[in-house]
């Protein structure tokens, strides 16, 4: 019997393993719920959301700062400052994005602008340096040879609970069905009724709470500063050119791909060789398939 | 009309040609020089966004021409024209193999990839250390020519290269080629159905305008004698766009006024970029949602606001 | 002499099959008309000949030449040209500036001469604007050659899409309803113009779904319904053949005729 070289005993190395696919997941979760928002902001609105990365950003903080300086459990601290921030937001619906709705080219270079001023007044009032949430759970959990942290497993759990939630929501609400049937034509949703206005608010809503909750299990996992933003942004683009922009199943299913290689590859060959990866796969796609995996050809 | 066009070049003209003499203060020389250079690669990006593709990842383009052109210089030991010309068509070939491929994207892909390229090349820098000196970047690039010893000769040896660069752009534009260029924005189906063959210009234009920032990435970095990965980051890249955003996206005087907007008010807001960014963010905001037109648009709103009041003056 | 020859033609959108097995000609002085109810395929036929998508299958080929699944800037150097259904102009830009760009084939002297203003490209310039001044005389747009595209009122429009495709200089031009919405004054000139373009020597394949417009014009009728041919002929023919009437009016009204 041949001898395996080191490279083969660690993949076989089933708590390594173990974590990494943990890790997979809740990648793949947190980059789903990223990319969620910001395609539901194009579907129904045509809206090219450049300033994404940042709300994801200010999720990040308000957890940090309701933990840190308002002392607050994290089982209170992270609904209470991620909806908090969507409805904060709701401000920057009326001042900012209404301007660009069904407008798309405008609004990517505007909302361009949103991110510049969003991240650098980050720096003003908070400083460029990293914080670290604190833990809210120290336990590991252990299944014979694998060790799992809890906190990344509430990390995935809150995740897919929010993935399910929306799911239903959209599947099974009213706001959500006059969603789907404003981003499949807005002139005839109107023309049955929909109140496109409403809907817009309740899509921004939505859209900006996954992404803060998104940043906020992020802030958990790493550190949290005023760029916190950037990554989370070129992810989103990176599944939605996968998937295909404005489509649910879609962002999905690049979420899953991106989260898994990222975990893989990232763990064995380090994080530059898993960027270089997925960028790789990115422009492989776009010769092959411009219009994502589940995208429709535009004519 | 024509006659006003003329007096106007001559005007500016004389005033590129005189004002480095009206003062000494070498600071101003200096912006003078990056407001050579800058116009270049602004000029260049303005051809690109005229065949209706933004491209967010420019300055990529002026980093290919500066570290070739660096490199070519420092390890090879060739004289800096042959660095200029090495770093321009490392420019020139890297756009002939990314373009083809993104360019056939639509509006909105095209700008979300060519940020992800910008971000590549970046990290590509980042991970090189041994070529390129990696994040710390390469220190006491030579200049070009001993014999420039101060900013306003540097000054004027930018200025040739930037009238070269601004006006094969403009006069790109204005011939008839150009003329296929903004049909090709205007309605692409219709100029293909026209038998303007869209993909070939598109690519043609896109090679031409990625030369041009190489070529300014080369003199920029031998300005300042130093290039890192952040001195052709995403924020250069965004900078060029607002510098056409400021001018309305169709004109290139516009770009260009952009342009000298845009690298004056840094250095008189030094030690405040974070306002200077939140600045630049809040420009771009405002333009494309109430004046997508830019300065130039706003400059002929004026002009027609002017004339109708002295009509009922009169 | 036939200047294009369309063989076996097709093209399927996934599961659906827009087009099946279509073939057609046209002459060199003829005026050719392809008629169906909305949805037979017409304007995907002209998009599958012109270029703008790839057939499935099949062969295209003009004046011996095999042109099929060419990108349509090819087919324009050909000389075949077709016009769009919806108004399609460079709303922004003056009549003449329109034409000028629909006549990029001749105007364009290549990237050098362009840029250094050569004799060739002068000259050049020269043909192609005495050449729009012609088309905008025949068709009578002389007369707003410096109004903005916007500013025209429907008609004109139309005629202007129209114009834009002649200013290439063609052999053959595919027009796509070239009536659709206009009056029935505005319906008669056009047949008048197009009954023009032919004496100029140009070939013509008119789509519509207007009956009466293509029988009055048209030598040949070719009649599409699903995507397939259902009849052939001279247009008298053609309006008796029960088929035909059974895909407009429905089933009973042709065993009423009968």
């Amino acid at each position: 019997m041949t001898r395996l070289g080191p490279a083969e005993s660690t993949v076989l190395n089933v708590t390594i393993l173990g974590q990494v696919v943990v890790n997979g997941i809740g990648l793949a979760a947190i980059y789903i719920l990223v990319a969620l928002g910001f395609t539901l902001l194009f579907g129904i609105m045509r809206v090219v959301n450049f300033a994404h990365g940042e709300f994801a950003m200010l999720g990040a903080f308000a957890l940090y700062h309701l933990m840190k300086d308002v002392d607050w459990p994290w089982l209170v601290a992270l609904p209470v400052g991620v909806i908090g921030v969507a409805a904060a937001s709701m401000v920057l619906e009326w001042l900012v994005f209404r301007w660009f709705y069904q407008r798309m080219f405008e609004s990517m270079i505007g909302l361009l602008g949103l991110n510049m001023m969003l991240m650098f007044g980050a720096v003003l009032i908070w400083d460029v340096y990293e914080r670290n949430i604190p833990a809210a759970f120290t336990d590991v959990l252990i299944l014979g040879d694998i060790i799992l942290p809890v906190d990344r497993l509430v990390v995935v759990f809150i995740a897919l609970a929010a993935l399910a939630g929306f799911y239903l929501f959209i599947r099974h609400t009213r706001a959500g069905l006059a969603m789907r049937a404003t981003a499949a034509d807005v002139e005839i949703a109107e023309s049955q009724g929909v109140d496109t206005r409403r809907t817009y608010k309740i899509a921004f809503f939505v859209a900006i709470l996954l992404a803060a909750l998104a940043g906020a299990l992020w802030g958990q996992i790493y550190a949290v500063s005023p760029f916190l933003g950037e990554r989370p942004l070129m992810m989103a683009f990176i599944v939605v050119i996968l998937g295909g922009m404005g489509s649910i199943p879609g962002a999905a299913l690049g979420g899953v791909i991106l989260g898994f290689t990222e975990s893989f590859v990232g763990t064995f060959y380090g994080a530059a060789a898993s960027a270089f990866l997925s960028f790789a796969v990115v422009i492989l796609l776009l010769i092959v398939r411009p219009w994502g995996i589940l995208g429709t050809p535009e004519t | 009309m024509a006659q006003r066009r003329n007096h106007y070049f001559v005007l500016t003209a004389v005033f590129l040609l005189g004002w480095p003499w009206l003062t000494d203060e070498k600071f101003l020389h200096y912006v003078g020089v990056l407001i050579c250079i800058t116009a270049i690669a602004a000029a260049s990006l303005h051809l690109i966004i005229r065949t209706g593709h933004v491209s967010l990842g420019h300055a990529a383009f002026m980093a290919a021409g500066a570290y070739v052109s660096v490199l070519t210089v420092m390890q090879l030991g060739l004289p800096w024209p042959v660095g200029l010309i090495a770093g321009t068509a490392a420019a020139a070939l890297l756009a002939a193999i990314v373009g083809p491929i993104v360019l056939r994207l639509t509006g909105k892909y095209f700008v979300l990839v060519t940020f992800l390229f910008g971000e590549m090349v970046r990290m590509a820098l980042v991970v090189t250390p041994a070529l390129t000196g990696g994040a710390n970047g390469i220190f006491d690039v030579p200049p070009p020519w001993p014999f420039l010893l101060s900013n306003r000769a540097y000054y004027y040896f930018a200025l040739v290269f930037a009238v070269f660069g601004v006006g094969l752009c403009a006069r790109l534009l204005t011939c008839e080629y150009g003329r296929a260029i903004d049909a090709i924005r205007e309605r692409e189906r219709l100029a293909e159905c026209s038998g303007v063959p869209v993909i070939r210009v598109k690519v043609t234009v896109f090679v031409i305008a990625c030369a041009l920032a190489g070529m300014a990435g080369s003199l920029q970095a031998h300005f300042i004698r130093y290039v890192g990965p952040e001195s052709f980051s995403i924020v250069q890249s965004l900078n060029l766009v607002v510098m056409n955003v400021i001018g309305g996206m169709t004109s290139l005087v516009g770009a260009l006024i952009g342009t000298v907007f845009m690298v004056t008010l840094p250095e008189l807001l030094r030690g405040y970029v974070n306002l200077q960014q939140i600045l630049f963010g809040f420009i771009l905001f405002a333009t494309m949602a109430f004046l997508p037109g830019g300065i130039i648009e706003l400059g002929r709103r004026l002009r027609g606001f002017l004339r109708a009041r002295w009509a009922g003056a009169a | 002499m036939t200047l294009l020859a369309v063989e076996g033609l097709a093209k399927s959108f996934g599961g659906l099959q827009a087009v099946a097995d279509l073939s057609f000609d046209v002459g060199e002085h003829e005026i050719l008309g392809i008629i169906g109810p909305n949805g037979a395929g017409k304007t995907t036929a002209v998009n599958l000949v012109s270029g703008v998508i790839a057939p499935s299958a099949g062969r295209v080929t003009l004046a011996d030449h095999n042109v099929t699944g060419l990108p349509p800037h090819v087919l324009v150097e050909r000389g075949l040209v077709r016009t769009f259904q919806a108004t399609n102009v460079y709303v922004a830009q003056t009549v003449r500036e329109n034409l000028l760009r629909g006549a990029f084939r001749q105007i364009y002297p290549g990237l050098l001469p362009a840029l250094l203003g050569t004799a060739a490209a002068r000259a050049a310039r020269a043909t192609a604007e005495r050449h729009v001044d012609e088309v905008m005389q025949w068709l009578d747009l002389a007369r707003v050659a410096d109004q903005v595209a916007s500013n025209l009122p429907y008609g004109f429009q139309k005629v202007l899409g129209m114009a834009i495709g002649l200013a290439a200089r063609p052999r053959l031009i595919m027009l796509d309803e070239p009536a659709a919405g206009l009056s029935a004054e505005e319906t008669d000139h056009v047949r008048d113009t197009i009954r023009m373009v032919r004496a100029r020597g140009i070939a013509v394949a008119v789509i519509d779904h207007n009956m009466r417009f293509i029988s009055d014009l048209c030598d040949r009728v070719l009649v599409m319904a699903q995507g397939r041919e259902l009849a052939r002929g001279l247009p008298h023919e053609v309006l008796r053949n029960a088929a035909v009437i059974e895909a407009y009016l429905g089933k009973r009204y042709a065993q009423a005729r009968h």
